[in-house]
């Protein structure tokens, strides 16, 4: 990766470094924290994949690795950005504030995203590729015309760079100026097809194209994710226009658990990119610098069993939904056919005997 | 006497004076004030934050009018002809149309989307689709027309003022045609069944552009001797069908007419519907008068293509041949 | 201590199976929550098995190999709590993604989509439909509304066909085929009278339907199908009501009705088993005679809905309290209207009683499909003979009436004899052990 031009502040081994144009204030305290958010997104997601190995959950697409480009960029937010993620950013959620156990909720089958977005200004996940980076335009958009400080970040992976509505969006994004920071996760892997099949330039000079700028930084150097996102929001709040990062990560785990990462890549690039681990380097600086104990880390590891066992017995008990929620919510106005319709399989449903219920 | 297309612009004035976070967005509708004019002058008058000259991107359109709707603004989209559409498709259907239920009813999506349709303005090729049955067919949206200037004020306004998202469709063949409008107040609610003229043999039903053909179909009958009822949907999602059980229980005959394909057109849906409902009173088959089930063809042939009087009036005789 | 059975999940979206490639622990071995247990193989991928459970292994279901169906219990933990066991999955063919209740229920195991093979299809049982069959009234009232014509269209181009103008019928509610039938009768057969106006001042008009319509019906089908014949005949009654006021104070008796009816009932049985083609039926289209070996008995009824025949069926085989409990119930039922349909069907003889209306007797119409029917007239004291001596003597007139086309004269006139015999003599229609004094 030194040979890729990429921001880097905290490298692989844990050592600090200086990059001239992202000068990052940051305490000790403020790193520990990011330490701490770091393996309790991670062992989030490790026990959410668990459960959906037991059967807890049909599907679960795996954060595993990426926890410096999230939680980086979601600490860079302030009270009233709003997020718009893509279907894996459990750790901006987290940074958000989201509950853990609400995110599960769509990979179980109950809902299709189970938190209110304006409790924690974190829109719901969306599936269709890219979408949601037109919505995080115009909602931009919208914060212009509120005369907002505001600012939006939109999440989407390498893949979705090929997308029409991405690239609409950066067409929107720049003709308006509107305040989004455009945060490409390049994880180097869409499903199975690698990167180069995405594209013939390195993503972050894409922007160039639509005029406005990219930067390409360590997406596991959560201090450099961190200091690039602070920059990027801080342009779009001065009226500014869009900016993309690209963060340069790795997919430790499958596209999701459906997907079997063994039919198309190496073993041997994922250890390469396990000694890059976001979460060890950190470790590995606070350690060296005498800046946590093993009291520290070991008070971090029960947190996050705690967390663990929590998500566990949260999503174990998590009520089915009622079967007038298929029909409850598709208007906001009042809908008396749709109404009918749903009297009619109520009756339907209380019509047979006992026994094997639907 | 106001023209269909000017009832419109009136429509939107009053709707973003009342409200101001109403938006209008869409190619060409600032400056120019639209292909066909509808949103002239507004620009001037409520300034470019408001009215939107947007890039040509119809999917960056619908998904940005999300993005502000979420914000808590009242877009109305402009999609600049029906045939252009598709590429916002993706947008209407996966998006605006589900965010409600998805969201378990925390999102609002408040979107009119705004769609010149149909055809007889001997235009080119994707300027006279008659597309309204994709979306009538998505739970979600809703889905209104109308056929004149009146109805054209009226229901923009309520449109506006929904809370769910509505695809607007608007008969540009129509766009001139002249009628007086009440500005006073509306004499339907936006889902509603207009009943045009009472007749006792056979009720016509239809929406949009094809309500003149109706009409007139409806004199020619009367000099017949055939007393036809003829009835405006206005709403194709909902459907307000009251109303057209009763006049198919009173008439015992049924034609129905669009200009869109008859092969899974609306008709369709209305014919299955009073099938079920009115069986008993029926004395001839519900018929249907669309186009064809081919793509629209070029201009010179268009006549072909479109359910005229006569053609309306062969289904009409067919249903009393029964 | 519970046991929990793991089942296999579905880890790939709407996998069916997976091979157990190799357990990594054994029975009696201590796991914790997610340690790594087993490796599987779908047909997407190899996949490693965490536990879901802590505690100590009492089983492997499933040998190293082995390929099950998703949703097969492959190990059992004994997780070391209290409490009852609680399986991991409700019963086999579960679909919890489809669970209408919404009460929080025991976490289901996702177990995928597939249909297991050898389950047959099979309807899901039903509640009777309650409240809704109120056609079994419907027969006999049809309900007036005003309104357009009702008519499938079936019916429609039946009316058309035999040249009826459907509108002109009669009926509100849904015109039949059988009313567009009776219309090309009429009108094939008969001048329609013209639609003219009425002075509702000098006279009034009743739609024919419902009762009014079943009886003119049934009286000309009958009348005009079957060749009546009459005879009648003049009893001597009086041990007839003495019967009546013995058998009254019998315990058997107690809280029924007893009436000279009831014997006449008694005797019209008897005499149709000793005369069982009396108790017959022409059947026109297979050019037969039925003779029936059960008797449901008729009775004609003025009730609140006009003249209705309801039945006591299988009357042949019931003693005198029973036919009394059921004549009584039959009474009290058509009195107050609510005799149902199916309890005016299949009767074979009829017993009309004229008496009661102040009438001696008359000429009655057969039940349509009947052989007989009898009419009996009101017991009057008027004077008779009795061994050579004027005296005046309870007299009641039977007049029967037959179909001559399966009945003559002489079984008409035995069968009506020997019901006359009974009513002078009832004793052999009851238990003879509190016989009275003979007259």
């Amino acid at each position: 990766m030194s040979e890729l031009q990429l921001v880097q502040i905290l490298s692989p081994e844990g050592e600090l470094l200086t990059d001239p144009e992202y000068l990052l204030d940051i305490s000790t305290e403020e790193i520990r924290a990011l330490y701490r958010d770091l393996v309790m997104v991670r062992r989030f997601d490790v026990e959410a994949t668990a459960l959906q190995r037991q059967g807890e959950l049909g599907l679960w697409a795996q954060s595993l690795g990426q926890e410096a480009a999230q939680v980086g960029s979601g600490r860079a937010l302030i009270p009233g950005d709003y997020a718009f993620p893509t279907y894996r950013e459990h750790g901006v959620a987290w940074a958000k504030g989201v509950p853990p156990e609400k995110l599960l909720g769509m990979y179980r089958g109950i809902n299709h995203g189970g938190w209110d977005p304006r409790d924690n200004d974190f829109h719901l996940y969306t599936l269709v590729i890219g979408a949601q980076t037109l919505h995080a335009t115009g909602y931009a958009m919208g914060i212009q015309r509120d005369k907002s400080n505001n600012a939006v970040i939109a999440y989407f992976g390498d893949g979705a760079t090929s997308q029409g509505d991405v690239n609409e969006a950066f067409t929107y994004a720049s003709v308006y100026h509107a305040p989004v920071v455009f945060f490409c996760q390049n994880n180097q892997w869409a499903i199975s097809q690698p990167i180069e099949s995405q594209t013939k330039v390195a993503l972050y000079k894409r922007a160039a194209g639509f005029g406005f700028p990219g930067v390409r930084v360590d997406g596991n150097d959560v201090l450099a994710v961190l200091a690039v996102t602070r920059a990027a929001l801080a342009r779009a709040r001065a009226g500014e226009g869009p900016t993309l990062i690209e963060a340069f990560t790795y997919r430790m785990g499958a596209h999701t658990t459906s997907d079997d990462p063994s039919r198309y890549r190496l073993a041997q690039e994922l250890d390469e990119w396990k000694l890059k681990d976001p979460i060890a380097r950190v470790k590995s600086y606070l350690t060296r610098n005498s800046l946590a104990n093993e009291e520290f880390f070991a008070g971090i590891e029960k947190e996050a069993e705690a967390v663990a066992s929590k998500l566990r017995s949260d999503i174990i008990d998590a009520e089915d939904p009622y079967v007038e929620a298929i029909f409850d919510y598709v208007y906001a106005e009042p809908h008396p056919i749709l109404d009918a319709e749903k009297s009619a399989y109520i009756n339907y449903l209380e019509s047979f005997t006992e026994g094997e219920k639907k | 006497m106001i023209t269909l297309g000017k009832a419109i612009n009136m429509g939107l004035r009053r709707a973003l004076t009342e409200d101001p976070k109403v938006l209008v967005m869409g190619e060409d509708v600032g400056k120019l004030g639209g292909v066909f004019r509808v949103t002239e002058n507004l620009q001037s008058e409520f300034g470019e934050d408001r009215i939107i000259d947007t890039p040509l991107a119809e999917s960056g359109i619908l998904g940005t009018a999300i993005g502000l709707a979420l914000r808590g603004y009242r877009p109305v989209c402009e999609i600049q002809f029906d045939g252009f559409v598709y590429p916002a498709f993706d947008q209407i259907t996966s998006q605006l149309a589900k965010m409600h239920a998805r969201s378990l009813g925390t999102l609002k999506l408040p979107v009119v989307v705004r769609i010149p349709y149909g055809g007889g303005i001997g235009a080119v090729e994707h300027h006279s689709e008659s597309n309204e049955t994709y979306f009538a067919h998505t739970a979600g949206l809703r889905v209104v027309t109308c056929s004149n200037p009146n109805d054209a004020y009226w229901m923009m306004q309520q449109a506006i003022q929904s809370d769910d998202p509505v695809i607007f469709f608007e008969p540009k063949r129509r766009y001139w045609d002249k009628a007086e409008v009440n500005e006073e107040a509306p004499s339907l609610g936006l889902h509603e069944t207009r009943t045009v003229q009472e007749g006792n043999d056979l009720t016509l039903i239809s929406y949009g552009p094809t309500v003149r053909t109706a009409i007139e179909v409806a004199a020619v009958c009367a000099k017949e001797g055939r007393s036809v009822e003829v009835m405006d949907l206005r709403t194709l999602s909902p459907l307000d069908l009251a109303p057209v059980f009763e006049s198919a229980q009173k008439t015992g005959r049924v034609v129905i007419l669009h200009e869109a394909p008859t092969f899974l057109g609306l008709g369709a849906e209305i014919a299955s519907q009073i099938t079920e409902e009115c069986f008993y009173s029926l004395d001839a088959p519900v018929l249907r008068v669309g186009g064809f089930n081919v793509p629209y063809p070029p201009a010179r042939l268009e006549e072909h293509y479109l359910p005229d009087l006569d053609r309306t009036l062969d289904a009409i005789d067919r249903a009393f041949a029964f | 201590m519970a046991l929990r059975d793991f089942r296999l999940p579905d880890v790939g979206e709407g996998l069916t199976e997976a091979e157990i490639l190799q357990w990594y622990v054994a029975v009696g071995d201590v796991v914790t929550i997610n340690q790594m247990i087993c490796e599987i193989e779908t047909a997407k991928a190899a996949v490693e098995l965490p536990s879901p459970y802590a505690g100590t292994v009492t089983a492997l279901k499933v040998n190293q190999g082995e390929t099950v169906d998703v949703g097969t219990v492959i190990i059992t933990i004994e997780d070391g709590v209290a409490g009852e066991s609680a399986p991991a999955a409700p019963a086999e063919d579960d679909r919890n993604l489809e669970v209408p209740t919404g009460k929080p229920k025991q976490a289901a195991v996702l177990v995928g989509y597939g249909v297991k093979e050898g389950q047959t299809p099979a309807r899901r049982a039903r509640k009777a439909a309650s409240g809704t069959q109120e056609e079994l009234g419907e027969s006999i009232v049809v309900e007036l509304h005003d309104g357009p014509v009702v008519a499938k269209p079936p019916v429609r181009k039946l009316a058309k066909d035999l040249g009826v103008d459907i509108r002109r019928i009669r009926k509100s509610g849904n015109i039949t085929r059988s009313d567009v039938l009776d219309a090309a009768m009429a009108l094939h057969g008969m001048e329609q009278p013209p639609a003219t106006t009425y002075d509702p001042h000098r006279e009034d008009r009743i739609p024919v339907k419902g009762v009014l319509k079943e009886m003119a019906q049934a009286m000309t089908t009958s009348a005009f199908t079957a060749p009546h014949v009459s005879v009648w005949l003049q009893v001597d009654v009086a041990k007839t009501l003495k019967a009546v006021k013995k058998l009254k104070d019998w315990e058997e008796f107690e809280g029924l009705r007893v009436s000279p009816l009831l014997i006449v009932a008694a005797a019209v049985l008897q005499a149709a088993k000793e005369f069982p083609k009396i108790n017959s039926s022409w059947d026109e289209a297979n050019h037969e005679v039925i003779i029936r070996r059960y008797i449901n008995l008729g009775f004609a009824a003025a009730t609140p809905r006009g003249l209705l025949v309801p039945v006591i069926h299988e009357a042949d085989g019931m003693d005198i309290p029973t036919l009394a409990k059921e004549l009584m119930a039959l009474v009290d039922t058509a009195r107050e209207g609510r005799t149902p349909p199916n309890r005016m069907q299949h009767g074979t003889i009829t017993i009309t009683n004229v008496g009661v209306l102040g009438i001696d007797g008359g000429t009655p119409i057969l039940t349509p499909g009947q052989g007989a029917i009898l009419a009996v007239g009101q017991i009057r004291e008027i004077p008779w003979t009795v061994k050579g001596k004027m005296k005046v003597r309870p007299i009641c007139q039977l007049t029967l009436s037959f179909d001559h086309r399966m009945i003559d004269g002489e079984l008409g006139s035995r069968f009506l004899a020997r019901i006359g015999a009974l009513l002078e003599d009832p004793s052999e229609l009851y238990d003879e052990s509190d016989a009275g004094d003979d007259e």
